[in-house]
């Protein structure tokens, strides 16, 4: 086991270095697309070529593309992710001031998801063609129907027509004069709204498919045995067909846990949320080159390590699999 | 601002735009017994009602500041939050647009208009209570000069490719020298003042560039403006208290500013400042024009009163591709080349159906280069092109185009008249007006076809491919025309049409640089504006640009504030220090 993931993260590099190298091409070597210092003519009409073109060799931009972008692999190298272009400071630093605000509301809901669906998933398998099968799976189809960004819309205006919960934002203007109980609960109070248009609109999809495991989990042979031997029907579902059921589910959660910083990005903008998708999507659009490589960077290691937890997970609730 | 190109402006127009000449006086109604203050005998005294100290603004804008250093603060999102903490020597009135005292109480010309002398006031201080001299007026501009340290305010501040040169006479008098004699010296010589107590090391260690970023702690940050930056949260807010040591009162000379604390939300859109200012979380709303009968419907119960400061300096227009460069086909070429053709495009562009579509009727129409909003350089007398399919039809006859007898407009060789009008597809209202263009031009026999592009696509091609025919563009202007240069000189970067001519390709883009230069070289403000009249006369002739219309600047603010005095130039808050809480 030990083996095994010393062996994929070993494999770690060589994988980074090829989706490093074709966004590099994507985003750079695209004839036509423009690129950051351009658009400063537009932005500020009397700037003179002269002083773009120094801003530009300020940031080795003047350098041939393949120069570029070794420069920029070896200074990754040595950890030194470049300054971003419009805001002149370390990426990492912007990177690292947002990283954690997405990560927080990322695991919330990803807990509120899975700890609904998972039930609601073996409730409605177990009672399937019930009525309460019937409502779920209605609100599972429409749950899934809804875009995350239409969904926070929604949110956002009862927000506004109740009064009940925050607008915008992460905390509220008078944050930093509460106490510390008040700080987590304004903070827990910012939370609902982008949680439940993240993660209880992502129930629906997680719910059928823990339903339709279970329920092909529990037309095999060795439940049927199971019930013939007399067991519990309790013992039946939770012990034998569940832990059966939820292994593909575990692959779904490594995908999951790798987007953790990167799938919030619309709601992020609809809320105002002050995480990373916000920086993402702006220095994408605006081509800040070095700001988009560390956060496909950190998106790709995420996702990699992600996958590797998933397989990891497997290999302890699934004894039959082995990686050795 | 969402939606591309025309990016606002606010402050560093405010510093740089404008016009007259102002006798180097002190503010306007100066009483007779002129209030002071101890340690500060001549304070500048702000006009407006006697206000109430206290309370929290709670105020919002669309994405981050970039910097808190404000040499290297280049757009609005920077420019804006930086503005309540630096000063310049001068500042623009936002009411009457003139160029008052700020910094410098006073100042001279030389007879021969190169050498300015400033006078700063006495007893001013840094926030941090250091004293403010000539010496942080000469350091700044010795900043801003420094090749490695590549920043706009050089090229604005330069003048016959020469830097200004700044020298302390003494203690509280800066000298200014120029290569030639500037005319828009004044409406540029207020850049923000640095400390240089605090810069100088970093400076001089080569980290100028690196230092007052975003991720600097906010009590690093040392300014003489209204207010010191106590917190800045990223992509949340940003949080400022009033200085103490401010250098300016009110007429009963009590200490400026009134309101206590300044909270600034950051959102990541403009339909997040609506609600939150319709949530009544923040106090006022810039709104664009076909809000406004939304939001004068809720003046009653929402609280606020949604104030019109006449049309902006915002425009939108079409441009011609003129450019040899570009690789359109010779016969192209000669359309766009052709005055006759530009104007009746110019005829049968359908104004008043932009203003009532794309801006609800909240727009003025718009043939010239310059804003109605700049009441000093503005020319009212220039050719105006009404809309007249008849006229622009027989224009087209003059310039050699037929139309067949199936329909289809044919130049003089017979070349059907086919072009594309380029646009940026995240602007809405351009691509609104590119449309209405289109269905005019189509009745004239022309086929027109609308692309709607990514933004930095349409800069590439704007700026270095050339690979373009016509576009829909916008740009924000100020009331100062000689900052327009890089677009109307021939030799501009900014020169759509035909960017950095080596020389003038026409008689008339050679007469729009000459009375450039004059403009530039000329300090007399009367006959500058004479130089200006003459420019926007021939962009109205010649039309290389379309101009269609501008927007009316309307703002709407919670009535629980006094002395509210907004102006499309000076925005609703240029007077901030004096505004204050009813009570």
């Amino acid at each position: 086991m030990v083996r095994y993931i010393l062996r994929r993260l070993l494999l770690l590099g060589p994988l980074l270095f090829g989706i490093t190298l074709v966004s590099w091409a994507a985003i750079q070597l695209v004839p036509g697309s423009g690129n950051y210092f351009q658009a400063l003519v537009l932005q500020y009409p009397q700037i003179s070529p002269q002083t773009i073109a120094a801003l530009k060799a300020q940031f080795g931009m003047d350098q041939p593309p393949w120069i570029q972008y070794f420069r920029w692999l070896w200074s990754i190298l040595h950890l030194d992710f470049g300054l971003s272009f419009a805001y002149n400071v370390p990426v990492t630093w912007l990177i690292g001031s947002r990283a954690l605000n997405t990560l927080l509301l990322s695991l919330t809901s990803l807990v509120v998801a899975w700890s609904v669906a998972l039930p609601l998933g073996i409730y409605s398998a177990v009672h399937q063609y019930s009525a309460m099968d019937g409502v779920l799976n209605t609100a599972a189809f429409v749950a899934i129907s809804i875009p995350s960004f239409f969904s926070a819309l929604l949110l956002l205006y009862a927000a506004y027509w109740t009064h009940l919960l925050p607008l915008q934002g992460l905390t509220s203007v008078d944050f930093d004069t509460y106490p510390w109980w008040g700080q987590v609960l304004d903070i827990a109070r910012h939370l609902v709204l982008p949680t439940i248009a993240l993660g209880l609109f992502s129930v629906g999809g997680l719910m059928r498919y823990m339903r339709n495991n279970l329920l092909e989990v529990l037309r095999s042979d060795y439940v049927k045995t199971a019930r013939a031997k007399g067991l519990a029907e309790r013992r039946v579902i939770y012990r034998h067909a569940v832990r059966n059921a939820i292994n593909p589910l575990i692959t779904f959660f490594g995908f999951e846990l790798g987007g953790l910083l990167s799938g919030a990005a619309f709601v992020e903008n609809i809320m105002g949320y002050p995480g990373l998708g916000r920086l993402i999507l702006e220095a994408l659009l605006k081509k800040d080159v070095f700001v988009v490589m560390a956060s496909l960077l950190l998106g790709s290691v995420m996702l990699i390590l992600g996958n590797l937890t998933a397989d990891i997970m497997l290999a302890y609730v699934d004894p039959r699999i082995r990686y050795d | 601002m969402p939606g591309g190109p025309t990016v606002r402006f606010a402050v560093i127009s405010t510093l740089l735009a404008a016009t007259l000449l102002m006798p180097p006086a002190e503010g306007a109604s100066a009483p007779s017994h002129h209030p002071a203050l101890p340690g500060l005998p001549n304070p500048k005294v702000m006009t407006g009602d006697a206000g109430r100290f206290g309370g929290e603004f709670l105020d919002s804008q669309v994405s981050d500041p970039r910097t808190f250093n404000p040499i290297l603060a280049q757009e609005t999102s920077s420019t804006g939050p930086l503005g309540t903490l630096f000063d310049g020597l001068v500042e623009d009135n936002g009411e009457t647009t003139q160029t008052e005292p700020a910094l410098a109480e006073s100042w001279k010309t030389s007879p021969d208009g190169k050498t300015w002398t400033f006078v700063l006031r006495q007893g001013l201080q840094w926030d941090d209570g250091q004293p403010l001299t000539a010496d942080d007026v000469v350091f700044t501009f010795g900043v801003i000069f420094d090749k490695n340290i590549p920043n706009s305010l050089a090229d604005v501040l330069s003048v016959a490719g020469k830097p200004v040169q700044a020298s302390k006479v003494d203690a509280r008098t800066v000298a200014f020298h120029t290569a030639e004699p500037f005319g828009p010296f004044l409406r540029t010589i207020g850049v923000s003042i640095l400390p240089r107590h605090k810069l100088e090391a970093s400076y001089k260690a080569g980290k100028f560039r690196q230092t007052w970023g975003v991720n600097t702690p906010p009590s690093e940050l040392v300014g003489s403006g209204p207010y010191i930056m106590t917190e800045y949260r990223p992509a949340e807010r940003v949080r400022y208290v009033r200085n103490p040591h401010y250098w300016k009162v009110d007429a009963q000379g009590h200490r400026l500013p009134y309101i206590d604390r300044v909270v600034l939300r950051i959102v990541p859109s403009q339909e997040a400042l609506r609600l939150l200012f319709q949530g009544k979380q923040t106090d006022s709303y810039g709104l664009r024009p076909k809000e406004y009968a939304a939001f004068k419907r809720d003046e009653k119960t929402g609280n606020y009163t949604v104030f019109d400061g006449g049309p902006t300096f915002g425009t939108e227009f079409l441009v011609f591709n003129q450019n040899s460069r570009s690789g359109l086909p010779d016969y192209k070429l000669k359309w766009f080349a052709n005055q006759k053709f530009r104007q009746a495009v110019s005829y049968a562009t359908d104004r008043q159906a932009i203003i009532n579509q794309v801006y609800a009727g909240h727009a003025v129409v718009q043939y010239g280069p310059e804003s109605p909003a700049d009441k000093f350089f503005f020319n009212p007398h220039v050719m105006q092109y009404p809309y007249d399919l008849t006229k622009a039809a027989q224009v087209l006859a003059e310039g050699g185009f037929k139309k067949g007898s199936d329909g289809m407009l044919r130049d003089a060789d017979g070349h059907p008249v086919e072009f594309v009008i380029s646009t940026n597809s995240d602007n809405q209202d351009r691509v609104a007006i590119a449309n209405i263009m289109r269905q005019d031009l189509s009745q004239l026999g022309m086929r027109v076809t609308l692309v709607p592009e990514a933004f930095n696509t349409l800069v590439n091609k704007l700026v270095e491919s050339f690979k373009w025919e016509t576009m829909v563009l916008g740009l924000t202007g100020g009331i100062e025309p000689h900052n327009g240069q890089n677009v109307w000189r021939s030799d501009g970067s900014l020169h759509m049409w035909n960017p950095k001519e080596a020389k003038p390709a026409t008689p008339w883009e050679a007469q729009i640089d000459r009375y450039f230069n004059l403009g530039a070289t000329t300090v007399d403000q009367n006959r500058r504006r004479e130089y200006y009249y003459q420019y926007q006369a021939i962009v109205a002739e010649q039309v290389p640009v379309v101009y269609t219309a501008i927007p009316n600047a309307y703002v709407a603010v919670r009535n629980k504030f006094g002395n509210i005095h907004f102006t499309a130039f000076g925005g609703p808050f240029w007077n901030f220090p004096v505004i204050f809480f009813k009570p």
